[in-house]
This record gives C-alpha cells, sequence and structure tokens, in this order.
C-alpha cells in the first residue's frame, strides 16, 4: 500500500507555490481519515462517535545565509483545494520574515529517495467495520460476562488514513492504514475488575479477537473478587504487559532530544550506560506491520527504519528528526566528539503542539516515536510466579504516573483493576489500594526477567505502541494512604 | 453558508430524520503557541481552525460527529450518517436528557485588549522579559550563579467565537478568550535537583498579565523553588503533626478529592474504563444505570467532612480560567456547592445525567474542542474560604508543617486514596513559620480522612491554572485549581 507518487497535484500546489513565495524548506502531508468510537458502560453502548477529516498541513522555512538556524511556521488547511492553498501558503511564507529564528530548527531532510519499504499497513475489512461495531461490542461485553462478570465498561476506536507527503527536496509518497484498538474493564463489583486490550491492524477472525478479551477482562476480574487491603513494603513486583508499557512509555519519553534539552528525563547524560540487564533490547520500530504507528516513512519522507534505543542493557540512542540530528551532531563538535555524528532515525512528525488534544491545537516538526518493541525473553508468567521465592506482587493495570522530578525519575504510581500478592511461587491471594513508589532508571536496573509473551499495548494510560512481555523487577516500594 | 446558519441546518435536518434531540456547535478559533527555552524561540506557531460538532439522540441512543467541510450537503451527510451510528447502538436502557429552559442570549468574555490588537513581537517581548527576571533567581545579575537552569515557557492564546444551537429551540452566541501561561522551571544548587510546574491562566484579553500581576507571580514562585532546592532537608515525622497546606495545594485537594469524583458520569460508570469512576456510587447507595433514576441529596444524610468544609465550583467567576455563563448545551452556569458544611450537596450534572438523577443540568456541560461531545466537567473548585486569616490557622500550631506548592500527586481511580508530595515546606513550631524546610514530604490519606481533618479554612484564595483531563479521546479543559489555607489536624507526614 505504498505509492511513492503522491496522490492529486495538491501537494504539488502546495510544495511549488511555497517555494515561488520564497520558502527554503516545504513539506505538504495530506490526510483523510475517518474514525469511529463506540464508549460502553454498564455493560450498555453509550456513544457512537465518527470524525471525517480532510486536511493539508504545510510546514515551510527560510533558513538565513551564514545561519545554523531556521525560522518555521506550519499552516494547516482544512478540506484544502488550490484556491486556499494558492490563497493561504504565501502569507504563512511572508509571514516567516516576522518571526524569530527556531532554536530548534536546524534544518530537513534534503537526501532525496528514490525508494520506500513496501508495507502492508491496511485490513479491507475496516471500511465496513463500523456497521458490525456494536455488535462486536456486544459480544465483548457477553463474553466478559459469562466468564463471571456482572457488568462492563470500554471503548473500541477503529479507522482508516490515508497519509500523503512531499516536500521541496523530492521526497514523500503515499500510504494508507487503518487500525482496530480497544479497551474493556469487567467488573464483579466495583473493586473486584479486571482489564484487557486489544490492538490490531489484522481484522482476520476479528470476532473471536474481541471474544477473548472480553472472556480475559471477565476472568481477572472473577479471580480478584473479595480482594484486601495490601500490607505497604518492599516486594518483587511482576508487571503485566499494560503496566509495563505505561511505566517503560514514561522512561522512554526520555529518548527524545526534546526531553533531554528541557532536562524532563533521568536519560540525560547517560548515553552509553549500561541501564537494565543484558536481556533488555528495545527498538523504536516503525516497519513492524502490525504496529499501530507503523509507517514506509516519516513526515519529511525519510524511509523508515528500526532503531535500538536499549540494546542488551545498554542506552544506545536516542530518536531523532534531520533537525534535532544536526543539533546533536553540533553539541558534540562544541563539547569535542567529533567523532560522534548524530542522523536522522526517521522518527520526524508533524506533530500537535498544545495541551487541549483537539484539531485547534497548532502543529510542530518534532522527533516522535512510532512503536517500541522488547526482545522477547525467555519466561513465561508462569514461571516469573513459580520462583518467586520472595513476596511478590502482579499488578495487572495501573494508571496516575507522576513525577517527583521528571530529571531524577521518581514516580509513584496507582494500580487498579487484579492485583495479586504471591507468595513461595503461588498467587496467594487477590489484594487492592496500594501504590507503586520508585525510580524509573531503578526499575529498569533492577528487571530480574523478561517475558516471552510479546503483546502491543495501546490505551488510555499508553499513547506509543509498545510490544512488551510481562516484566519481573525486584525491590520495589509499595504504599498505601491513611485512613 | 456561514457556521450559524449551518448549524441551524444541522438541528433542523436532524430533527427531520426523527432525531429526538439534535444540538449543533460551531466554533471558529484562532490560536497562537509561544515556546521558549532558556532565551530562545523553539517556535511561535498559530493555527485558525473552524468546525462544527453535532450530536443526536435516536431512538435513545446517542451519536456524535464533525463537520469540517462547509456546505449544505457535507452537512446533510454527516448528519445522516451519525444519526444511523446513533440507531444501530440499540441501549438496552434509552437514554433521555432533562428538559431545561429554553434560551436564546449572547454573552462575552471580559476582555479589554483583543490579543489581535497586539503584535507578535510584544508579545514576543513579554516572554523574553520574563525569562530573564526567572534567570536572575538567586543569582543577581551573575549570569554563571543562575540557579534555574532550565527554563520553559509555552505561551498560549486564543480567541474563539461559538453558536450552539439544540433543537428544544436554544441558541447562545459567545466570544470567548483564554490566555495562559505554563512554566517548567528546573532548578539545581550544588546537592539537589527540585522541578517546578506552574500554570497561570485567565479567560480575558491580553490585559490579564498586568491585572493578575502574572510576571510577579511566577518571579516570586522562582524564587522560592530557588529557596527550597537549597534549604530544604530530609525529615522524618514519627508522630502525626498538624498540616497547613497552601492555596496550590488546597486546590488541587479540592480538584482531586472532592471534584472529581462529584462528576455525575464516573458515579454512574460511564468514565470507568478511562478516568475511572467515584467512591460517591457506594456513599449514595447507586446499583447502576436506569432509567430516570432519583437520588435526592436533600434526602440523605451524607456526612463526608467536618463542618468547616464547604467546596465551591463556579464558571461564572469573571475572567477566571474556566469562566463561562453558559455551557456547552445552552443551560445557564451558576455556583455549585458540592460540599455545603460537611455534607454532600450537589454533583456536575449535564442534561444526559440530569435526566437520570431525575433532576436538571446544572451547566457541567463542556468540551474541549468542536470534535469533541460534551461531559460534565468541573470549573473553578476550591474549597469556600472562611473566617480565620492564614496567621491563625498558624498560630495555634505547636509543632506542625506549612505546604505551599506541590509536586508529585495522584489518586486511585475511585478518587479514595490520594497522594500529594510537598515542594515548598517550612516546619511550625510554637505557632511561628520558621527557616526549616521540608524536602517532600509526602501526604498520604483517603478522602474521608483528609476532609475529616480540616479544623481550619483561612479567609484568603489565591488560584492556579490547570488541564484537567478526562474522557476518550482525551479532553483536556482549562480549571483553575486554587483556594485558601487549610489546617489539617494530626496527619501522618511520609516521605
Amino acid at each position: 500500500m505504498t505509492e511513492k507518487k503522491p496522490d492529486g497535484d495538491l501537494l504539488k500546489v502546495a510544495v511549488d507555490t511555497a517555494v515561488r513565495s520564497g520558502a527554503d524548506d516545504v513539506i505538504a502531508k495530506m490526510v483523510g481519515e475517518k474514525k469511529h468510537q463506540i464508549r460502553f458502560s454498564e455493560s450498555s453502548i453509550d456513544v457512537n462517535k465518527e470524525w471525517k477529516n480532510h486536511y493539508m498541513d504545510i510546514f515551510v522555512s527560510k533558513r538565513p545565509r551564514f545561519s545554523l538556524t531556521g525560522k518555521i511556521n506550519t499552516v494547516t488547511i482544512q478540506d484544502p483545494d488550490k484556491e486556499k492553498i494558492k490563497s493561504r501558503v504565501p502569507k504563512q511564507v511572508s509571514f516567516l520574515d516576522e518571526l524569530p529564528k527556531s532554536r530548534l530548527f536546524w534544518g530537513v531532510e534534503e537526501n532525496t529517495y528514490s525508494s520506500y519499504p513496501s508495507m502492508d499497513l491496511y485490513d479491507d475489512g475496516i471500511k465496513e467495520f463500523h456497521e458490525k461495531g456494536p455488535q462486536l461490542v456486544k459480544r465483548l461485553i457477553d463474553s466478559s460476562e459469562r466468564a463471571g462478570a456482572k457488568k462492563a465498561a470500554g471503548v473500541v476506536h477503529s479507522g482508516m488514513k490515508k497519509t500523503g507527503i512531499l516536500t521541496n527536496h523530492g521526497n514523500g509518497g503515499v500510504y494508507t492504514s487503518s487500525f482496530c484498538r480497544g479497551t474493556i474493564r469487567a467488573f464483579c463489583g466495583d473493586e473486584s475488575s479486571g482489564q484487557a486490550l486489544l490492538a490490531t491492524r489484522d481484522l482476520t477472525k476479528i470476532e473471536d479477537k474481541f471474544e477473548n478479551v472480553g472472556q480475559k477482562a471477565g476472568k481477572s476480574a472473577k479471580k480478584c473478587l473479595n480482594a484486601k487491603q495490601g500490607k505497604p513494603g518492599t516486594y518483587d513486583l511482576i508487571m503485566s504487559p499494560t503496566v509495563g508499557g505505561n511505566i517503560f512509555e514514561n522512561l522512554l519519553r526520555g529518548v527524545n532530544p526534546i526531553m533531554m534539552i528541557g532536562g524532563m528525563t533521568p536519560l540525560k547524560g547517560k548515553m552509553g550506560d549500561k541501564i537494565g540487564p543484558e536481556e533488555l533490547t528495545v527498538i523504536d520500530d516503525p516497519l513492524k506491520e502490525e504496529g499501530l504507528n507503523s509507517r514506509p516513512f516519516d513526515d519529511e519522507g525519510t524511509p523508515s527504519k528500526p532503531t535500538n534505543l536499549i540494546k542488551d542493557g545498554e542506552f544506545t540512542d536516542i530518536i531523532h528528526n534531520p533537525s534535532t540530528a544536526k543539533l546533536w551532531s553540533f553539541i558534540n563538535k562544541i563539547k569535542l566528539r567529533f567523532w560522534k555524528k548524530a542522523e536522522t532515525t526517521s522518527n520526524s512528525e508533524l506533530g500537535q503542539m498544545g495541551f487541549t488534544n483537539t484539531e485547534e491545537n497548532p502543529r510542530m516538526l518534532l522527533p516522535s516515536p512510532s512503536n517500541y518493541r522488547f526482545k522477547p525473553g525467555s519466561y513465561t508468567l508462569q514461571e516469573m510466579i513459580s520462583e518467586s521465592s520472595r513476596p511478590t506482587i502482579y499488578i495487572t493495570s495501573n494508571w496516575y504516573t507522576r513525577f517527583t522530578n521528571m530529571s531524577e525519575g521518581e514516580f509513584s504510581t496507582v494500580p487498579r483493576d487484579a492485583m495479586f500478592l504471591i507468595e513461595n511461587g503461588e498467587i496467594k491471594k487477590p489484594i487492592r489500594n496500594l501504590r507503586l513508589k520508585g525510580n524509573l532508571l531503578d526499575v529498569c536496573d533492577n528487571i530480574t526477567a523478561i517475558g516471552k509473551d510479546i503483546k502491543q499495548v495501546r490505551w488510555w494510560e499508553v499513547n506509543t505502541p509498545t510490544f512488551i512481555p510481562h516484566i519481573k523487577v525486584e525491590d520495589c516500594k509499595f504504599t498505601k494512604a491513611k485512613g | 453558508m456561514d457556521g450559524k446558519s449551518l448549524a441551524e441546518y444541522a438541528v433542523d435536518f436532524g430533527e427531520s430524520l426523527g432525531a429526538e434531540y439534535v444540538e449543533a456547535r460551531f466554533t471558529d478559533s484562532y490560536s497562537e503557541n509561544y515556546f521558549f527555552r532558556n532565551g530562545n524561540f523553539l517556535s511561535i506557531q498559530e493555527k485558525p481552525s473552524s468546525g462544527m460538532g453535532v450530536r443526536v439522540l435516536m431512538d435513545g441512543c446517542l451519536g456524535f460527529g464533525t463537520v469540517e467541510k462547509f456546505t449544505k450537503k457535507e452537512v446533510q451527510k454527516r448528519v445522516d450518517s451519525i444519526t444511523k451510528m446513533a440507531k444501530i447502538s440499540e441501549r438496552k436502557v434509552p437514554l433521555r436528557f432533562s428538559e431545561e429552559k429554553t434560551v436564546e442570549d449572547s454573552w462575552k468574555m471580559p476582555v479589554k485588549i483583543p490579543f489581535e490588537d497586539v503584535s507578535k513581537e510584544e508579545k514576543q517581548r513579554f516572554i523574553e522579559t520574563l525569562d530573564k527576571e526567572i534567570k536572575k533567581c538567586g543569582s543577581g545579575t551573575l549570569p554563571f550563579r543562575n540557579k534555574i537552569k532550565n527554563r520553559i515557557l509555552f505561551f498560549h492564546t486564543m480567541s474563539s467565537e461559538k453558536y450552539v444551537v439544540t433543537s428544544d429551540g436554544s441558541r447562545v452566541e459567545s466570544d470567548e478568550s483564554f490566555i495562559s501561561i505554563y512554566c517548567v522551571m528546573n532548578a539545581r544548587s550544588k546537592d539537589q535537583k527540585e522541578q517546578r510546574m506552574l500554570g497561570l491562566g485567565g479567560c480575558k484579553g491580553w490585559e490579564w498579565l498586568k491585572e493578575e500581576n502574572v510576571k510577579d507571580i511566577i518571579v516570586r514562585e522562582s524564587e522560592r523553588l530557588v529557596k527550597t532546592v537549597e534549604e530544604a532537608k530530609s525529615r522524618s515525622f514519627e508522630d502525626p503533626i498538624d498540616v497547613i497546606v497552601g492555596p496550590e495545594v488546597s486546590g488541587i485537594m479540592a480538584h482531586e478529592n472532592v471534584g472529581h469524583p462529584s462528576e455525575s458520569d464516573r458515579i454512574m460508570g460511564r468514565e470507568e474504563a478511562q478516568a475511572g469512576g467515584s467512591f460517591y456510587k457506594d456513599l449514595l447507595g447507586i446499583e447502576g444505570r436506569g432509567e430516570g433514576k432519583t437520588v435526592d441529596l436533600d434526602e440523605t444524610d451524607k456526612h463526608i467532612g467536618s463542618e468547616i468544609v464547604s467546596v465551591v465550583d463556579d464558571p461564572t467567576i469573571q475572567g477566571s480560567p474556566a469562566f463561562y455563563l453558559y455551557d456547552d448545551e445552552c443551560v445557564e452556569a451558576r455556583p455549585r456547592y458540592l460540599i455545603k458544611n460537611g455534607k454532600l450537596n450537589e454533583l456536575f450534572l449535564n442534561r444526559e445525567f440530569g435526566y437520570e438523577f431525575g433532576t436538571s443540568s446544572n451547566g457541567a456541560a463542556r468540551s474541549a474542542g468542536y470534535s469533541r461531545e460534551p461531559i460534565p466537567r468541573m470549573s473553578n473548585t476550591f474549597f469556600e474560604p472562611k473566617d480565620h486569616s492564614r496567621e491563625e490557622l498558624i498560630e495555634d500550631v505547636k509543632k506542625g508543617l506549612l505546604i505551599e506548592s506541590f509536586t508529585e500527586w495522584n489518586i486511585d481511580d475511585r478518587r479514595f486514596h490520594s497522594k500529594y508530595v510537598g515542594l515548598e515546606c517550612y516546619m511550625i513550631e510554637n505557632g511561628e513559620v520558621t527557616d526549616k524546610m521540608v524536602k517532600r514530604p509526602a501526604l498520604e490519606l483517603t478522602t474521608p480522612a483528609l476532609l475529616e481533618s480540616i479544623d481550619a479554612v483561612s479567609n484568603d484564595y489565591e488560584y492556579r491554572m490547570n488541564f484537567c483531563g478526562k474522557s476518550d479521546p482525551i479532553q483536556p479543559v482549562s480549571v483553575s485549581t486554587g483556594g485558601p489555607y487549610l489546617r489539617l489536624k494530626d496527619i501522618n507526614v511520609g516521605g
């Protein structure tokens, strides 16, 4: 589904208009997307939503002579046509003269690429998916109830998107993608709940997938019936993929140069250090077709490629777009590390910059992760449990991870849904109402086992699709609220 | 067709398809973002945006969608599709909306200097000057002694016109304006690091910066951060002590421990797979959703805190970060007493849950933008100030702790088990605040324990601005989280 030539001539009109108006760099990105969402609670559908967007983002820059940095701006045109493009783009280019230079902008992708990886990111079944959405939700709910739940809440998202990119350096193409993802939280009582997730592009046997996910949530809820208050203290911890997805997303935010510059990560200054066990390898992988953020090229038309972020326990690389790569190389030169040259890792994205997560937010060209992929370890969940000779807590879901100081990585997070105490290699009992307190680097360093059961996680608390197994960590502190 | 006519047409067309209720909300907005770090602009971005959100209730099922191509034909196609989406949802118990007074009105936010009257150069100058002032904190004029090593400023302005029309015949037009600044400051001393996130904002024009002394507040907070990073020391507290929390901390407590559990959609489970439920469900003895179930709060004795505790949410405070006179369902806004004299008094209700609770909406329906559905949200939530001065609260404390600001915080998804970690904190001894600073003390309390422990509330009020996240896709909306000083008796302090 990857085409080298962009669709239609609107992208070309945008690029040509911007260049004629005096822009040194132009990236035109056209998106046509249709998304659906069903939210349900109390085992009944609350709302069925549909969004249909067609817009073009046009990034323009001017790079003054003898200057390392440049002036940047982005305009979004809804429902674009030639007339709108020809009227808006020249204004946006001339507006650059009024702006100061951006210290973050050091240039765009100037290499020209003749081909891109061929990827199948689209399932034709998505066209009719939303029509059978309510039936699938019903199946999800019914299967959770058959497994023991009294009621269920959740969400199912689905959609398709056609993305076209063209830059004035001749890069770009068109690709079409589709996705389906969902969350179900099954309840046996208000404090006995189990959550399960689904994230896939492949709609083959989708009914069975919904059935399995519902059943898993229902079983999990039933297992934690009559959970008792947990005892605060130090335990070993088994994180489900859902929990690991959240904790590691918070750590891996630090592989973004913007977070490093802002002092928002404990990974700053740790490049090349051993931060985890030999078994820990994490890759930013835009080429894994099942990954919900996969793509053949990024928003500057750089062909996608995987990047080792952590390899055999060593923090090896961060993600870059061409701009931050040039900035990083410059910083290395200043620090007299001439041999260290950063390059784009194909992670450029024209993303939203703002607080409201809506169409009203302006766009900005920044490095952004694709999918995180953990290398599978050698353990099954059962082995992790049975080899637990010390008191261990198994958390299946969590939320509200917050930091005392992001640059140090001190955090706490609140487990929710099923949580179990493991003693002498066996699940002893369900527990509740504890809080996990720790440091992101300590969690990474104290990993004692990595599972082989890789699962894609993407939900409300995990924004970057993450392929991750169960992970066991030793010596974690749990606290509880008084009163 | 213009936005208003399209919104009218969307409602007419939805009704012609047989919908019980149709609501169209057209928004035309213009945003500017200034992203600045350590003396340099990282970006200046602007974005005009227009669109319409349409909600329909069809056969007791709810559908929502957007229109971004402004032709009659497109409106027809989209409303038709949204209506079909609702229809196939087949709820077990049909949804109904509460009956509300029909209104036709227009209102404006109190803007003296519109953002478009201020040049980009002036906006840039303000940010550059502010950054220079922050940089000076703790270092005098010597740049190499700079203590706040990393300063990120995110400055935002947005002006918008909104038109909401419902099939009940209500029409509300508004001119809205929002300005905010969010600061992330990383300070460092010889052996310690501290990080401060600070948000300020208001529904006003450019004049907000002067009227609210924004620069002075940020510089004052920066100086306090430098003091904290240089002087705070870890101390342990074996026995319970009295804790006084400042406006910033009382604000986040009002928001998390009282505001969120008071959201009717949480109580009824609609947020359970995302932002969670509410322990009020047990407190009110609610089994689950039904058709027009009545919970009469007047008939119940729902004691939830000490008698001195009253918590108010008031969207009608002119120019506040969450100011509005009509909500996104055309219901007139009004102050709401969530807790009155220690008793649960009122919940956040939109029309969906107004009906569910057997009453009417209290104007709590807000959405983060035209592409999001309106749901029950907080606005300006705070503990109601009482009679004591801050000094009077302190003078009765023999041994205690004053927590002026916080860093890490979180709460479980039923809003029962909360945690707040102090940032700028001082020991109180024999009725006086000492210069002994305490590093990162933690209060980990259940909501009832927290609310029961309050024995005195000060008579002043200071606000902060935050963005509150809820729903799916997540809808961050601006809220204020300030309040008075609170005294909490006999509290276990961890760290």
